[in-house]
């Protein structure tokens, strides 16, 4: 039993995507360059990077629209380059803009892709069709869609055939609050329930935050970090820093005790403590006669992350 | 596009009937002379079609959709070309059906007005005529298939399908084969091969197996060209 769970734990680890030493040289100009990426399956893994990184061209390279100049990209351990068909049947993709048929319904534009492979059934359509929302208008032709009908119609497309991953470029634009926050628990309800890896390119930093465990970022075509942002249970991982204003802040550094303050601003007390500490100390703060205003979390976002690490943004 | 060429298929034997000369002609040289305009109206309809086959999947975007499908490039371009041909084939079966049917409505077998060589029976003049016509309508199809796939733009891949159809017979006058002996080589020598029912020395000298393998040839160039460069192809925008 101890044996059987262990060998599934490896298989869990077994990556879904690996980049290995991928490049892409367009007329001697290096877009990509010796990129080495791992994903494991079951979380929602984001891929960040300024205007001209090449997020893009590695997603269309994963997915065979572009070819690799070196280096291969391998999916579920079949490999595009060798073994393209095997390696794409496990994945469904939305890139940049997804454009249907327009003379065509939106429902005889999922027959067509659905014919197109194996197992997808009349239900299957149909699940997926009420799962995205569009059952009222499925049977209107493409053209009379909205931006976000159109959205939702190429995520249906993406996800008919059950792919292990699902590999979105892009995905929020053009939707409004509403249809970003659908799809980002679409995208969370895919991931816990149905065990699919999704992996997301964004420039939304913010979005990114809510919706990713783990996120890539890449600038000049090469891969600056990678970086852990929730974990297992889908608990930020960054520790909380809790500001106490109060008015005589060194008095009260002083009482609480010098080293266990991180540092002081204006007229802030930042610690590394935890939501119970903080009560505590608040109390403490309060018996000895000192003025609390105010305690809240201070977290450096990922927004504030990314800038300090990618820097001033060069136009490449 | 079907109905169009159903239309006239319907109606041109009927406006021979109304203008009947001395000589009624029988049901195959009707349909013969029908399927004349109607044929060639048949071909620009296929090749409107071929053109826009593959161009419009790129200018429209959804290419990128067909392409991330556990389908080789090769397969998908072969899946379009398919569709093409079995149009071809069923627009091609309508033209000659429906002339046929029609002209039996107005005409009978008896009669003669001189059209047809006496050499082979109607039905395989006919059948003769329609064979080369179809020919004809492969390699220009294959061509437009061909700037279909090369240019992505379906505007550019109609005008010059259309441009070869229509000044073929045009280059053939001026760069007569029997004055020029390279012109055997050059593919429009050999699109027609109805003269090869009457005589078998065909334009420049050359044999109905040697248009054949010149036709063949082009042929395999164009699929080749086009596979090849479908399957290198970049998909950046």
């Amino acid at each position: 039993m101890l044996l059987h769970l262990k060998r599934v734990n490896k298989m869990q680890q077994e990556p879904v995507v690996r980049l290995e030493a991928v490049s892409k040289v367009i007329s001697s100009k290096v877009i990509i360059d010796n990129l080495n990426l791992e994903i494991v399956p079951g979380q929602v893994f984001g891929f960040l990077g300024p205007n001209g990184a090449g997020k893009t061209t590695t997603i269309r390279m994963m997915v065979g629209l572009i070819s690799i100049t070196q280096g291969d990209i391998v999916i579920c351990g079949h490999s595009i380059k060798n073994n393209f068909e095997a390696a794409i049947a496990n994945v469904g993709a939305i890139v940049e803009n997804p454009e249907m048929y327009k003379y065509l319904s939106g429902y005889q534009n999922l027959r067509h892709f659905a014919r197109m492979m194996p197992g997808v059934t009349k239900q299957r359509i149909q699940d997926v069709i009420a799962l995205v929302g569009l059952d009222n208008r499925i049977h209107d032709k493409v053209k009379t869609y909205s931006l976000g009908m159109r959205q939702r119609l190429g995520v249906a497309q993406a996800i008919l055939h059950n792919p292990k991953l699902l590999i979105l470029d892009e995905p929020t634009n053009g939707l409004d609050p509403q249809g970003i926050r659908e799809l980002r628990d679409y995208l969370r309800h895919l991931c816990r329930i149905e065990g699919t890896t999704v992996f997301v390119s964004s420039h939304l930093l913010s979005e990114m935050e809510l919706m990713c465990d783990r996120v890539a970022i890449i600038q000049n075509g090469r891969l600056i970090d990678v970086r852990q942002l929730k974990n297992e249970e889908g608990v930020a991982v960054t520790a909380a820093e809790i500001a106490f204003e109060v008015d005589q802040p060194r008095q009260a550094a002083e009482l609480l005790g010098v080293d266990r303050v991180d540092r002081i601003e204006n007229n802030q007390l930042i610690l590394k403590v935890s939501r119970e500490e903080a009560a505590d100390i608040n109390a403490r703060l309060v018996q000895a006669g000192l003025k609390v205003y105010g305690i809240r979390e201070v977290t450096r976002t990922l927004e504030d992350q990314f800038l300090e690490m990618t820097g001033s943004e060069q136009i490449v | 596009m079907l109905s169009i060429l159903i239309i006239f298929s319907v109606l041109m034997p009927f406006v021979f009937f109304m203008a009947s000369s001395a000589e009624q002609p029988n049901v195959w040289e009707v349909t013969q002379i029908t399927m004349n305009v109607t044929f060639f109206l048949n071909i620009i309809f296929v090749v409107v079609i071929a053109a826009d086959s593959v161009a419009s999947e790129f200018s429209t975007g959804t290419i990128k959709l067909l392409l991330i499908r556990p389908w080789s490039r090769s397969k998908i371009l072969l899946s379009k070309y398919i569709s093409l041909i079995l149009f071809s084939v069923l627009s091609s079966v309508v033209v000659f059906g429906v002339a046929f049917l029609s002209s039996n409505i107005w005409f009978n077998y008896e009669g003669n007005s001189g059209m047809f060589p006496s050499t082979s029976s109607n039905i395989s003049y006919t059948l003769m005529i329609l064979g080369s016509s179809y020919v004809q309508l492969i390699m220009i199809t294959m061509i437009a298939f061909m700037i279909s796939t090369l240019f992505r733009s379906s505007t550019f891949a109609i005008a010059l399908s259309l441009f070869v159809l229509f000044t073929k017979d045009i280059f053939l006058a001026i760069l007569n084969p029997d004055q020029y002996g390279w012109m055997k080589y050059v593919i429009f020598t050999h699109m027609d091969l109805k003269g090869y029912i009457n005589s078998s020395v065909g334009p420049g000298g050359s044999s109905f197996t040697f248009s054949i393998l010149v036709l063949a040839g082009y042929y395999i160039v164009f699929v080749l060209l086009s596979w090849f460069v479908f399957k290198k192809r970049d998909i950046a925008t």
